[in-house]
């Protein structure tokens, strides 16, 4: 089985609740600044699950006792985000194995004696038996959690179904229902975010977003998690389809610790840290590097950028030369610095000193192990990182035929990089794209292929000056300032804070938007909240271009929702 | 937001972290960067012996251990009982050949309850180690009793004083392999347990600095090991405190001459473990020979000096393996007593102390001041 995330049309009919309003509030976010352009939007789109969505939307919807791993098939990045790429995500046979064998675990561990008791809403007349009332009562709930929405009747029979099969099988009612809830993790209503659409009445004609994609939007944006119970009550309510009701739940969403995940969330993405999961070092040349420090190192820069970003709420643009962060006794060592006698991984605040030519998160063990070889730095790996992924410049791929034998040579006389990489140079083909990351690159020489301070390399003094588009700097340190100065820095988060949060690439149609998110990013100081803010205010987050279907049988009807309500009513 | 205060624990070739150093609250910035701190945690600690090729130092063969000994002592009978037609186990022994004292008395806690052969010591004419007493010839001085000096085999350097040596240099446990040292080598590293912290302080630079002081501490921290089980240089170690004050603080004043740091002689304080023993042996007299590596993260060398000729009868009676060590403890005993050269006791003349030497290995180290405020690192 393969299911393929292309653009397809998933209507839903939540009616308008409160529809026929007229937009009435004006944000005080956009009456002090330029309005936001319209965008024509994207044909309604389903997204995979990433990895840490699923593992987050577990957790959340069954408690933290119940633990999940996701092995999903690898995402492709796309426009410099796997987020993006989660559009055009398929689900192949071996990747549907693994998801089916965790949806056993889940189902397995939910159901288990010890969980049951805080997870079911009713008790079966006889646990030997199957109960129909009961696991209909069950599916409506956890179904709810699970797609996001309400269930239609037929989709709750469905697992219902099932698991009624499986009981009078097994003589185990806990039983059946695992068989039916794993087969609800399995659907691709849980494992894809679906835009469901449905008739708008302020725009005849036109579709628009259910309350309940809006809601996901948001959650998956904010937290990267399914959206919790006062979002989605607030979605049936139809809240969300006011400027009110969505601020509300906006500002709910910022102020609660849990934007620290969402924030994590896209600076992984951001930066490529997926690459971390298969970052291999040569533990002879580093031995301080071990698999922990791997482990701390990621979490450093994204421990800093939350610190920096959200809890102090400082400009984006210090993140490159902030000289505060946070260490583990591992990365103590990989960065020879001195540590209190801390607990077992515990973190402690750090701040490298005012000389110190480590400054903000490019000089950080992270960045600069993950950019390298596993035995040696590299200047144009580094370089690329920083033009590709803070930068948003695409830096063209080399040509099949490069002849490295100047680079590699152990015999050659050149000792640093930077002398090695000028005799590379020569050959026209390896220029031009040289030219580019180099520089960059070998700003960070000073730190070895896990980020360890060096002044020498092969015994020859290394020098780290060079320039970054006109702006001149001598270390590690100066190269920060001047990613922190240049204008690309901050278009290039903006634009791809933007295309993760509208699920696409903000391409040309969504220029003017781009440009509205950016000057409201620098009228706020550079404050990553809120430009996250003012994207999750805006319509554009929710905007689709989708001409009214007639005469389709539409895959939910209000009066099929199994609400809890609903289901009493039918049964009485 | 600061980092530590701490004792600056190493070095690379041009960087050099500094560290603000106790009790220098009143100095300026200016004045606290002209000298840095060097931090090492000791790792390797080995009785210094000599081991010729073909065992030449020890005409006599190496040391009948007590396993013999009570095995000669067994009637024909006995032997048959206890072998179990010949296939008793190692591990059995270690607990029952000991106590062949004549009341079954342990002879390693009560070494003087038999008398066994005299101990094989060693009669060759090279020994690592120093020439602690100033005089090439072994003769007495008022703080040493007469005895045979060495050679030294690298450099033909005479008056070498290494009793200890002498003693130990053909028990097969000591010898290069040997399982007592190999043993509390192994246990040193795992355990967090007898952990020596040496920081130098007072450099001006670090290859060259004409005075420093050297203090010896004991780290309540493990070693950081890497994958290959070596320690991690530039690893944090806390100091171990004792009633606000550091338990182990002894001072020698020193120099550092072309990286290789040499102290002056004084009376040292240092933790211990091995072979299931906690010591706190002061050795006298005592001085450290440090050669560092140009990339400061790994050191070698050789600490000197006296050791209590009582500290070490507790070590060897308190220590297991005495089969597979193969050592006596009652010849080692009254060997040990004869061999002092060093601290005569007042009332008798004899001897207290025997001159030593052991080799160490150390790794850079960041070494944490618990009692001390929090100060940024310089650089």
């Amino acid at each position: 089985m393969i299911i393929t995330s292309s653009r397809v049309r998933i209507l839903g009919t939540m009616h308008a609740r409160g529809a026929a309003f007229v937009l009435m509030t004006v944000f005080a976010l956009t009456a002090c600044g330029p309005s936001e352009p319209e965008i024509s939007g994207a044909p309604p789109d389903m997204r995979r699950l990433t990895d840490a969505q699923y593992v987050n939307s577990i957790t959340d919807i069954f408690g933290p006792q119940i633990k999940a791993e996701s092995q999903a098939d690898p995402l492709i990045r796309t426009d410099g985000l796997l987020a993006v790429g989660a559009r055009s995500a398929r689900i192949t046979p071996a990747g549907f194995e693994r998801y089916y064998a965790q949806a056993r675990t889940v189902a397995k561990r939910v159901v288990s004696a010890k969980n049951r008791a805080s997870m079911f809403p009713c008790m079966p007349k006889d646990v030997a038996a199957a109960d129909d009332t009961c696991a209909r009562q069950y599916f409506t709930k956890v179904g709810r959690l699970l797609y996001r929405r309400p269930l239609t009747l037929s989709e709750v029979g469905t697992p219902a179904d099932a698991a009624s099969e499986a009981t009078k099988v097994s003589g185990d009612f806990y039983r059946g229902i695992a068989v039916g809830l794993a087969g609800m993790l399995t659907t691709s209503k849980f494992l894809f975010i679906i835009d469901t659409t449905e008739p708008d009445p302020g725009r005849p004609g036109q579709e628009r977003l259910t309350s309940f994609a809006k809601a996901s939007r948001l959650s998956f944006l904010l937290w990267n998690t399914t959206p919790d119970e006062a979002l989605l009550t607030a979605a049936e309510k139809g809240d969300l389809d006011s400027k009110e009701g969505l601020k509300r739940q906006v500002d709910r969403l910022m102020a609660s610790h849990r934007l620290d995940t969402g924030v994590r969330a896209f600076f992984e993405d951001f930066l490529h840290f997926d690459q971390f999961d298969t970052l291999e070092k040569d533990n002879i040349i580093y031995p301080a590097f071990t698999i922990q420090v791997a482990e701390d190192a990621r979490e450093q820069v994204l421990r800093t950028i939350i610190d920096h970003l959200i809890l102090r709420e400082q400009d984006y643009r210090a993140l490159f030369t902030t000289r505060q962060t946070f260490i583990t006794g591992g990365l103590a060592r990989v960065y020879r610095v001195p540590t209190k006698r801390p607990a077992e991984g515990a973190w402690i605040p750090f701040e490298f000193p005012e000389d110190d030519p480590r400054a903000g998160i490019l000089t950080q063990v992270g960045f600069a192990a993950l950019a390298s070889h596993p035995g040696r730095s590299s200047p144009t790996l580094r370089g690329k990182a920083v033009r590709e992924s803070i930068l948003c410049q695409k830096v063209p791929d080399p040509p099949s035929d490069v002849d490295f034998s100047l680079f590699e040579d152990p015999n050659s006389p050149n000792k640093t990089a930077r002398e090695r990489l000028t005799v590379h140079r020569t050959a026209p083909a390896c220029a031009g794209c040289h030219k580019i990351t180099d520089p960059i690159g070998l700003a960070l020489e000073n730190l070895d292929g896990v980020g360890q301070l060096r002044t020498t390399e092969n015994g020859a003094v290394i020098d780290a000056s060079g320039d970054l588009d006109g702006i001149p700097f001598t270390d590690a340190a100066g190269l920060g300032r001047a990613v922190s100065a240049n204008p690309a820095t901050t278009s290039c988060v903006t634009q791809r804070l933007a295309s993760y949060a509208l699920g696409r690439s903000a391409g040309p149609a969504e220029r003017e938007y781009v440009k509205y998110l950016e000057q409201g990013f620098a009228d706020d100081g550079y404050s990553i909240p809120a430009l996250l803010r003012r994207i999750a205010y805006s319509d554009a987050l929710f905007e689709i271009l989708a001409p009214l279907v007639e005469n389709v049988t539409r895959q939910l009807k209000t009066d099929d929702y199994t609400t809890q309500e609903h289901i009493r009513e039918k049964q009485s | 937001m600061q980092p530590l205060e701490t004792r600056l624990q190493f070095r690379s070739s041009l960087i050099l972290l500094l560290t603000c150093v106790a009790g220098l609250s009143m100095i300026t910035p200016a004045a606290a960067a002209e000298t840095t701190t060097l931090g090492f945690v000791v790792r390797d600690w080995f009785t210094s012996v000599f081991n010729s090729k073909f065992l030449d130092e020890c005409p006599e063969g190496l040391v009948i251990a007590n396993d013999e000994l009570w095995w000669r002592g067994l009637s024909k009978e006995e032997r048959a009982k206890q072998t179990e037609n010949g296939l008793i186990q190692n591990l059995a022994r270690q607990f029952s050949t000991p106590r062949r004292g004549p009341n079954g008395e342990h002879v390693c806690h009560d070494p003087t309850v038999v008398t066994d052969p005299p101990l094989r010591i060693v009669e060759g004419k090279y020994s690592f180690g120093a020439n602690i007493d100033g005089n090439i010839d072994g003769s007495p001085t008022p703080k040493t009793c007469s005895h045979v000096n060495f050679t030294n085999p690298d450099d033909e350097t005479p008056g070498i004083d290494n009793q200890m040596y002498r003693l130990l240099g053909c028990v097969y446990g000591w010898r290069h392999g040997g399982l007592p040292e190999a043993n509390a080598h192994e246990m040193r590293g795992t355990s967090g347990l007898g952990m020596i912290l040496i920081e130098v302080s007072g450099v001006t630079d670090p290859r060259n600095s004409d005075d420093v002081t050297v203090t010896f501490y004991r780290s309540i921290d493990q070693f950081a090991l890497a994958g290959d089980g070596r320690p991690l240089p530039y690893s944090s170690y806390n100091i171990e405190m004792k009633d606000g004050k550091p338990r182990y603080r002894d001072s020698l004043k020193g120099s550092i001459k072309d990286g290789v740091l040499t102290t002056e002689r004084g009376d040292v304080s240092l933790p211990f473990y091995g072979n299931y023993n906690f010591m706190h042996p002061a050795i006298r007299d005592m001085d450290l020979r440090l050669e560092i590596t140009d990339d400061g993260a790994t050191a070698d060398g050789m600490v000197t000096g006296y050791y209590n000729v009582d500290e070490f009868v507790y070590y060897i009676g308190g220590m297991t393996g005495h089969v597979s060590g193969g050592t006596n403890c009652p010849s080692m005993y009254v060997a040990a007593h004869q061999l002092a050269d060093g601290y005569p006791d007042p009332e008798t003349g004899q001897c207290t102390h025997l001159s030593s030497a052991f080799d160490i290995g150390a790794y850079a180290a960041f070494i944490i001041h618990p009692d001390k405020e929090e100060r940024t690192a310089q650089r």
